[in-house]
């Protein structure tokens, strides 16, 4: 009998976990339990920016992480969170199909094989009162924490204040942060209806989690188990991205049941967006090279 | 080898280590070395690696240095003196006098750090010494600066909070508003019985100060304004949107050395001095964190604490039942475990479990905290007797004897809390509901 | 010799509180850009919005660096605390023989902490592994920095293992059995 020990970012109750769980429990059935995957979600064994390097190196054997988390790495990894580029899910589909190729290729290069990658809901903005143009943004405390939100910031002329997620209820009641950019469900998560008024549902990007697992691990495996987790990877993907789109369904929801007002970005507002969508991608090209070139001609076909 | 045999070998093991004159740190590093060795399949090189490397690197620990900074600047000039001089006549006639600066200071400083080991570390710094040099009780003085430490988790900002409300999808901010009142409660606790052990004790305090007139009351009080203007300092940075939880700990050092400019005690000798102590503080203190860092992962790759808690779930028990048996679980664990690491090994476990008995899980927020701020004061680990080991060289198990008090205050607290659990939940409830 | 290592020591300490103070300058930094920023919006001005980029990650590599560069010069000034009950319980050649194995151990955890911060840093460099933050740092420089704290502090088992070998005690017991309520300095 094998164990993989497997670390993840997020709690228990967030979608992403929920199917991974549901994941390793596919596998454990499809082996007969020859093949364990022991979860140890919301980062309590490995923190999230260790994740991938632990599954590198095999301390343990299978790991999720958000993506974009490395987009500094590789512009590959970023690719998923320019913002404007991709938005609502047919086209983040189609974004990630792309890219797998040589998604793939990378991970494999860190001796890494993804399994499966499913999304996070469409990215609105949260903030005290509703944005009408982007003119309105210009001088506004923005919430960065990445480099896509932080080019987002810039390109708007937004003041970047850089704010970790345990900190933004405090940030948000003193002033030191006015808007933030992320998806209805981390706002349902972190109760945003404590502190903004506004969602608006601008469906900027669909940053993507990854499953990767090590290599020599993988290659350690039966052809037959080496099926049963490609089997249930696959099953996986399929059922994450379908449950991400409900989620999105129930968390919006959600907002306006606590009295956030959902609105949709008004169209100045989504033309300014655009725009500046256009310069980011435009740099992520110039950085991501040849390779880059490939995968949005593959995606704009 | 199986659970149980292992976890007694490694308690014993731990005990041997720290008896046998070993740095604290690497003693519990040891251990962790031990336990993945016996019972993990995973590289101790790359368990070691990353765990030290994700403990040591961290905004939200930036807080504890500096923190220490500060009080090792005011430690440097007058105004622990002002302080002390300040209150003296006022608490004259309050049984415990000045032991009560220790639990107020912490409640007061609380309301700027999220954590124990920085609030008992900054105001021991300030009150210890002048509590010596006026003859109290040696055993109280620093037994009530560990308990009252432990505020720094109950009272909002928390650390422990913020863990714990990220693992359960629970407002953080709730769990803020609802530590206000148990916190204000555990101090009023606090200041009681330091007021009944003086009326029991009278020899161990020191001669009563003279009363002095009201003139010279108002004169000395003039003592506190610049603590005052300390205080509200760096609240207020905090609360004018000026600063971070974490940021408000360099306004501090700022304002401290301001203060200390101020007052003419700023050398290039004492400022050197304290830098380089605050220095050799925090890193006995990082230090420590970076082995318990290692132990906890290597206690999450053998499983132990997943497994006493899967052990727990199976004995369905009821409602009361499950909180005796967490309290004693916790309190077990809080030996060896610091608070946080405690909180995230076990909650993924636990809490489906917490569910299904029905707690409301903001309750059960405060009393975790409660349950970790225990911890925070039993030896061999807890943080509050490490700190308090540096700054007086009693050690950790003879410091653990005199917070014994405040460890039971803390049970007493979980009691009550249990039995009106208003106390937690009527704040957030008016706050948010209204 | 002698020199050579506590300059070493004293060097690394010194390298250590830098970090410190570098930290407050730049939080101190972004928190005054915000005090600006207030009194510009005092006088109806629009903000100027001065940030410290970067700031969280880089002060937990500074925390980082600060922490482990101090570890010898924390560890040869006896502010490393240990349990004393026992060794202080048992007769002065039993105290020796514990003083030694007590160091034995700590240099071997000491040498086993050098060594996988080494793997972790040589690691960092093979897969050009960056921060995932604003200003991408490359993870091996405040790694290598940590190795470095580490291996001095292992220099300074070493160190003391010898003196416990020639004397019986470590050398910074002196300033251990020191260290009393209201007379620490
Ligand atoms: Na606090
Ligand atoms: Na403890």
């Amino acid at each position: 009998q094998t164990t993989w020990t497997m670390p993840t970012p997020y709690p228990d109750g967030n979608f992403h976990t929920k199917n991974t769980a549901q994941f390793a429990a596919d596998v454990d059935k499809a082996t007969d339990g020859a093949l364990k995957i022991q979860l140890h979600s919301n980062g309590s064994l490995v923190k999230h920016p260790e994740i991938k390097a632990a599954v590198r190196r095999g301390t343990a054997q299978i790991g999720e992480v958000l993506i974009s988390l490395h987009a500094n790495e590789s512009p590959i990894f970023g690719l998923d969170s320019i913002p404007f580029l991709a938005t609502g899910y047919d086209a983040a589909k189609k974004l990630y199909a792309a890219q797998k190729p040589y998604l793939e290729k990378k991970l494999a290069d860190e001796n890494l094989v993804l399994l499966y990658s499913v999304p996070w809901p469409p990215q609105g903005i949260y903030s005290k009162k509703e944005l009408k143009t982007i003119d309105e943004l210009k001088g506004l405390k923005f919430r960065t924490y990445n480099p896509a939100t932080q080019a987002i910031a810039k390109e708007a002329g937004a003041i970047p204040v850089q704010v970790e997620q345990a900190d933004l209820a405090t940030a948000f009641s003193t002033g030191r942060v006015e808007a933030t950019i992320t998806s209805p469900a981390t706002g349902v998560d972190s109760k945003m209806w404590d502190f903004v008024s506004v969602y608006d549902d601008t469906q900027a990007w669909l940053p993507r989690n990854v499953v990767i697992v090590n290599k020599a691990a993988f290659d350690a495996l039966t052809d037959a188990q080496k099926k049963a987790v490609m089997d249930a990877a696959k099953a996986a993907e399929e059922r994450g991205w379908a449950a991400s789109a409900q989620v999105t369904v129930n968390a919006t929801k959600t907002l306006a049941d606590n009295k956030i007002s959902v609105v949709q970005p008004t169209p100045e507002l989504k033309a300014g967006f655009e725009e500046i969508g256009k310069r980011i991608a435009a740099a992520w090209v110039v950085s991501a090279g040849p390779d880059g070139e490939a995968i949005l001609t593959a995606y704009r076909k | 080898m199986d659970l149980l045999p292992l976890t007694l070998l490694l308690l014993l093991l731990l005990f041997a280590a720290l008896g046998s004159g070993v740095l604290i740190a690497l003693a519990l590093a040891g251990i962790g070395l031990v336990a993945i060795l016996v019972k993990s399949a995973a590289g101790p090189v790359g368990v070691f690696g990353t765990s030290v490397w994700s403990a040591s690197v961290s905004w939200d620990l930036t807080a504890l240095p500096m923190f220490i900074w500060m009080g090792e600047i005011l430690y440097r000039t007058k105004l622990s003196e002002d302080l002390f001089e300040g209150l003296a006549p006022w608490l004259s006639r309050l049984p415990g006098r000045l032991l009560h600066v220790n639990v107020v200071g912490c409640g007061i400083f609380a309301a700027v750090s999220g954590s124990s080991a920085a609030t008992c570390a900054t105001i021991g710094r300030i009150a210890l010494p002048e509590l010596a040099k006026r003859g109290y009780d040696e055993r109280m003085a620093i037994g009530t600066l560990a308990g009252s430490g432990t505020l720094g988790l109950l009272i909002p900002p928390s650390i422990i909070m913020i863990v714990y409300g990220a693992a359960t999808e629970q407002s953080i901010a709730r769990l803020f508003i609802a530590g206000v009142i148990p916190g204000i409660l555990l101090a009023l606790l606090f200041m009681g019985f330091v007021a009944a052990w003086a009326l029991l004790n009278p020899s161990r305090m020191p001669p009563p100060e003279p009363i002095s007139s009201f003139a010279n009351r108002i004169a000395s009080t003039r003592r506190l304004i610049p603590v005052i203007l300390l205080i509200a300092g760096v609240i207020g940075s905090i609360y004018g949107g000026l600063a971070s939880a974490t940021e408000a700990a360099v306004v501090g050092v700022f304002l401290s050395l301001a203060l200390s400019w101020g007052m003419g005690t700023l050398t290039r000798s004492s400022f050197r001095d304290a830098l380089l102590g605050a220095t050799r503080t925090s890193c006995m203190i990082a230090f420590i964190l970076a082995g318990a860092a290692f132990l906890t992962s290597a206690m999450g790759f053998t499983g132990i604490p997943r497994a006493l808690a899967e052990w727990i779930t199976s004995l369905g028990l009821a409602q009361w039942q499950l909180l005796i048996a967490l309290t004693v679980f916790y309190m077990l664990l809080g030996c060896f475990l610091d608070g946080i690491s405690m909180v995230v090994l076990t909650t993924s476990i636990i809490m489906p479990l917490v569910e299904k008995a029905g707690f409301d899980l903001i309750w059960f927020g405060i009393y975790v905290v409660l349950v970790v701020e225990m911890a925070q004061i039993t030896p061999p680990v807890g943080f509050n007797l490490f700190v308090l080991q540096g700054m007086t060289g009693r050690n950790i198990f003879r410091i653990g004897y005199y917070a014994l008090p405040f460890f039971l205050l803390l049970g007493l607290a979980v009691i009550l809390l249990v039995v009106f659990p208003g106390i937690a939940l009527w704040l957030p409830s008016t706050m948010f509901e209204g | 010799m002698r020199t050579l290592l506590d300059r070493l020591y004293g060097t690394a300490l010194f390298l250590a509180a830098a970090c410190l103070a570098l930290i407050a300058i730049l939080v101190g930094a972004q928190v005054l850009g915000r005090v600006y920023d207030m009194i510009l919006k005092l006088f109806g001005h629009p903000a100027y919005g001065f940030i410290v980029e970067g700031l969280p990650e880089i002060a937990g590599y500074l925390l980082a660096g600060a922490s482990l560069l101090a570890l010898a010069g924390t560890f040869k000034s006896g502010a490393h605390i240990r349990v004393l009950m026992l060794l202080q319980a048992v007769p002065a050649g039993g105290r020796k023989a514990f003083e030694v194995l007590a160091h034995v151990i700590g240099l071997g955890l000491s040498g086993f902490a050098t060594w996988s911060l080494l793997a972790l840093t040589l690691e960092s460099i093979r897969y050009k592994e960056v921060s995932y933050g604003l200003v991408p740092v490359p993870l091996a420089l405040p790694q290598a920095v940590m190795t470095l704290g580490l291996a001095i502090l292992t220099i300074a088992f070493l160190d003391e293992l010898l003196h416990v070998l020639r004397t019986g005690r470590p050398s910074y017991s002196v300033s251990e059995d020191a260290v009393t309520l209201g007379k620490e300095g």
